[in-house]
């Protein structure tokens, strides 16, 4: 955990005020909510304020708690605490709002100067450092953990995971996920260690690298598969760079920019040669493109940041830019999609990942209503801030229609909450990713899908 | 009894908790009080001493009947969307924030009526009956988040208004809490027009200082069987406010006839819904005809026609729903777009014959020339109902006044040429003292007396559309030492 060194102490005041109570560096920025004019666009787009009805927990409050601290009325204290970590991080309010105010990113800059003034203690700070710094940089941990039921058990957090039931629901999720997709059974970064481009079936037209994602490979290696499959498919050939580690987003949303940082600079320089990098998790695309938020003190890292930003591409556009071959066998299915925050509000994704799935012949798709209000998992704020996560969701599942088998999305994170709301409310929905129906046509198409 | 999780020794606090029941009801510490020290107006901020969520009438009956027992100032608070201040706790108020009375309590398609919490947001009513082909036709800019409680406090107006009326045409019927507690009803059966007092048409505008509306019974409305929306560019805005002027005279009444000018328009496009408006023009008019289908060609011709005569530039007619909600996002949105292009704005409400657009528009100009501060202009120009935008940066000393002055200058000239003060936005803080330029000391007392009658100590919502005491007071006294 950091400590407030003194040369970490700002020499120029956070405001030109000259007030702030901000006092570390990398202080959340004034030209982000000087374009706030508290119109109150925001509010009913904000999942917090729809539960609680209170504007300290709205886009709105929070944005002017922040400011509050700049002005000198207010000082990073537990009280300023509680609404800029009960915040999701997700984003819809930087959709709603006329001025563009980037509110996302005012909260993390907050939060980032909370956790140095207030390190985490007790039951908070053990899960966090658990999941931060112990798991997710280390791949090889991640690895030998082999899957995230095991780590579970593994590092004491059974308890909190029993209460949510995660438990009961991961055997049968994965069960119903092998019932459709292809047998995966080790993560992609181990499968293809010694190959250094999986070619491109048929004619090579470009090629792109894979950021595999440190939870998606290891929970989800059979969507990276699947997102091997797909890219193969359509003439990609594919590079898996060995260096890559966990894209930070989870750390940055925590307030640990310390850590988001040098995972950045250690995938900027994994990925130096590549020219188009896909991602196939929604929140690891998300913070990948913001990493010259995380530099903005640096000039040399942040021209490297600002590159490397703009050669991160999701897997759903990706391939609906540059073409693919729409799936000819049928797959007789009603589906409906969820809009992933980290893609609809946080990279402006939605109609692509749509347009891949109502291709594929027999895929009917009905429309989610509110299909882009956040379903509570906003990284690991359902084990954060459980309760709200939980009133989240209710929400979320009452727009899901009743009569679909499936619901598609493009986030592991969204995909492991929408599962728990889906067993939670004893619904029998089963939960995939965009690229994992796209595969399954494929796969049904050269005769291999039928098992 | 003692709610738990309560870290406070004032007893006020202790026992207003007791009457919503739970600590997460009630808000009183400063970091949490802070995001209610203003709400769309952010000139004045001031603390609440608290802010409570009661979840039925009779909690906030209970919550009136003890503020007012123990002389604690309280008023009511929607989704804080107000533009005139009338939600800010000048003097450390307790807020009653019905936010979590937010439900729609039933819809009587056959009578065309609906019954509504105070805390049910507005565009979420015409959401939940379009699907039957109905709407609920008030709508305000702030519709996606602004609540139709507040909508009734200040009797909210909109781009459609033009046509159907403002919110006050649309209420059948109101539950409200007395500023002594006392739960009375209004309209009760949901008739229009029952006999004696227009009791609705009092209470409705009269900005949260006469009661707490907790139940609300509005009117519904058939969606008309089609739209057909253009815009229209004009090179110079007098062609453009001369265009709205011979429309309207021309005896066309529009479901919507909207004006910005440059300085808007490069608002909007800087923002988050720009939709593509010509970078060198001084005016777009955004016009709605809805009604039956078969006379909607023949209108928007003879509005072309008129256009036409003013020297329109382009005119476009939106090719499908699409492309018409984008054009009322870009315009509905158009307040909070100033974000993008200053740091502060001030809105103003004006309202003028509209005969007399092209003039005050230049006077206008003209206070944003002298005062050094630019002034957008997006307004229902349809119903004369100006909103010059004074933008200004509050970080810089002394702008914060201009910006005041100006926006009083222009309401200045709305008097001036025979028009008002307000249309929708209501008086509030911001235009109290701009009362006296549309009243007289007499007028404005004879007002007052009448908030006695509800409001007798001005526990509720003190402060609000009228003037500041002071001067009042002492022509009241006098008044009623001749009199005697």
């Amino acid at each position: 955990m950091m400590s407030i060194k003194e040369a970490d102490l700002m020499k120029d005041p956070a405001c030109s005020t000259g007030l702030s109570n901000y006092l570390l560096k990398d202080h959340p920025d004034e030209s982000k909510w000087a374009d706030c004019v508290h119109c109150g666009m925001c509010l009913e787009s904000c999942p917090t304020y729809e539960i609680t009805g209170m504007e300290q927990h709205s886009p709105r409050g929070r944005v002017h708690l922040i400011k509050s601290v700049a002005e000198g009325k207010l000082t990073v204290n537990e009280q300023f605490m509680d609404p800029v970590f009960a915040c999701l991080d997700c984003r819809a309010c930087t959709t709603a709002c006329p001025a563009d105010v980037e509110v996302g990113g005012l909260i993390e800059e907050a939060r980032g100067q909370i956790r140095q003034a207030m390190p985490l203690t007790g039951l908070k700070g053990a899960v966090s450092k658990v999941f931060l710094q112990g798991l997710f940089p280390h791949q090889n941990r991640l690895n030998g953990l082999g899957s995230l039921l095991k780590f579970y058990q593994k590092s004491g957090m059974q308890k909190v995971v029993r209460k949510t039931k995660l438990i009961n629901i991961m055997p049968q999720h994965l069960v119903d996920m092998e019932a459709i997709m292809p047998e995966v059974k080790e993560p992609v970064r181990k499968k293809y260690k010694d190959v250094n481009v999986i070619k491109a079936k048929g004619e090579s037209k470009r090629e792109v690298s894979f950021l595999t994602g440190c939870v998606m490979d290891v929970m989800f290696s059979d969507i990276n598969e699947a997102t091997i499959n797909v890219l193969t498919r359509n003439g990609n050939d594919v590079t898996i760079p060995k260096n890559q580690t966990c894209c930070g987003a989870l750390h940055v949303h925590a307030g640990d920019r310390e850590t988001g940082r040098k995972l950045a600079k250690q995938n900027i320089e994994a990925f130096m040669d590549s020219d188009k990098i896909i991602v196939n998790a929604a929140g690891c695309g998300c913070a990948l493109k913001e990493y010259p938020e995380l530099f903005r003190e640096d000039p040399e890292w942040h021209e490297k940041a600002e590159e490397f930003a703009a050669k991160i591409e999701d897997i759903s556009k990706h391939l609906y830019d540059t073409g693919y071959d729409i799936p000819k066998a049928e797959l007789k299915t009603r589906i409906t999609y969820h809009d992933a925050c980290h893609l609809a509000h946080g990279q402006g994704i939605r109609q692509e990942p749509r347009d891949l799935l109502i291709n594929i012949p027999g895929v009917e798709m009905v429309q989610m209503p509110n299909s882009d209000r956040c379903c509570g998992s906003a990284g690991i704020y359902n084990i954060t801030n459980p309760e709200m996560a939980s009133a989240v969701l209710d929400n979320k599942m009452q727009n899901v229609p009743e009569d679909v088998e499936m619901i598609s999305m493009g986030n592991p994170g969204c995909m492991l909450q929408m599962a728990m709301g889906v067993q939670k409310n004893g619904r029998n929905q089963k939960i995939v990713h965009t690229v994992q129906l796209l595969d399954w046509a494929y796969q049904k198409e050269d005769g291999k899908g039928e098992r | 009894m003692a709610v738990k999780g309560i870290k406070s020794n004032d007893r006020h606090i202790l026992n207003l908790a007791n009457i919503v029941g739970d600590a997460r009801s009630i808000i009183y510490h400063k970091e949490d009080l802070i995001a209610y020290d203003c709400d769309g107006f952010t000139l004045h901020k001031h603390l609440p001493k608290a802010v409570v969520f009661p979840k039925n009438t009779e909690e906030v009956a209970a919550l009136v009947k003890y503020c007012a027992e123990h002389q604690l100032p309280f008023l009511a608070r929607g989704a804080g969307t107000g533009l005139s201040g009338g939600a800010i706790p000048l003097n450390g108020e307790v807020i009653i924030s019905l936010m979590r009375m937010k439900k729609l309590l039933s819809v009587d398609f056959e009578n065309r009526r609906a019954v509504v919490q105070p805390g049910f947001v507005n565009l979420k009513l015409t959401n939940s009956i379009s699907d039957k082909g109905y709407y609920y036709a008030p709508d305000p800019s702030s519709q996606y988040c602004c609540t139709i409680g507040g909508n009734v406090a200040e009797n909210a107006g909109g781009a459609h208004c033009l046509k159907y009326g403002v919110t006050t045409n649309h209420i059948l019927g109101l539950e409200v809490v007395l500023p002594n507690g006392d739960i009375v009803e209004i309209g009760a059966n949901g008739i229009p027009d029952e006999p004696g007092y227009d009791l609705l048409g009092l209470l409705t505008g009269s900005e949260g200082t006469l009661g707490i509306v907790t139940k609300i019974t509005v009117r519904i409305l058939k969606n008309p069987e089609a739209k057909k929306t253009v815009l229209a560019y004009f090179d110079n805005v007098e062609d453009g406010s001369q265009a709205v002027s011979d429309i309207i005279s021309a005896g066309i009444v529009p479901a919507a006839l909207e004006m910005m000018d440059k300085t808007a328009i490069e608002g909007v496009e800087a923002a988050a819904f720009p939709v593509g408006h010509p970078k060198d023009i001084e005016a777009v008019l955004l016009i709605e005809v809805d009604g039956i289908a078969d006379g909607l060609d023949e209108q928007i011709n003879q509005i072309l026609g008129v256009c036409r005569k003013r020297n329109v530039r382009e005119v476009r007619a939106a090719k499908d729903e699409a492309e018409r909600g984008r054009w009322w996002a870009n315009r509905k949105t158009g307040f909070g777009a100033m974000g993008a292009i200053s740091p502060d704005y001030l809105v103003q409400d004006g309202v003028i014959p509209r005969s007399r657009l092209p003039e005050v528009l230049s006077r206008i100009n003209k206070i944003s020339e002298e005062s050094g501060l630019r002034i957008a202009n997006i307004f229902h120009a349809g119903d004369g109902n100006l909103h010059p935008l004074v933008l200004f940066d509050a970080r810089i000393p002394g702008q914060s006044e201009k910006a005041l002055e100006a926006g009083s200058a222009c309401l200045q000239v709305c008097a001036d040429v025979g028009g008002t003060i307000t249309g929708e936005h209501g008086v509030g803080i911001e235009k109290r003292e701009e009362m006296r330029f549309v009243f007289t000391d007499e007028e404005i007392i004879a007002q007052t007396d009448i908030r006695s009658v509800f409001n007798p100590d001005n526990l509720l919502n003190a402060g609000k559309l009228f003037p500041m005491p002071g001067r009042c007071v002492e022509i009241k006294k006098e008044i009623k030492e001749r009199s005697s």
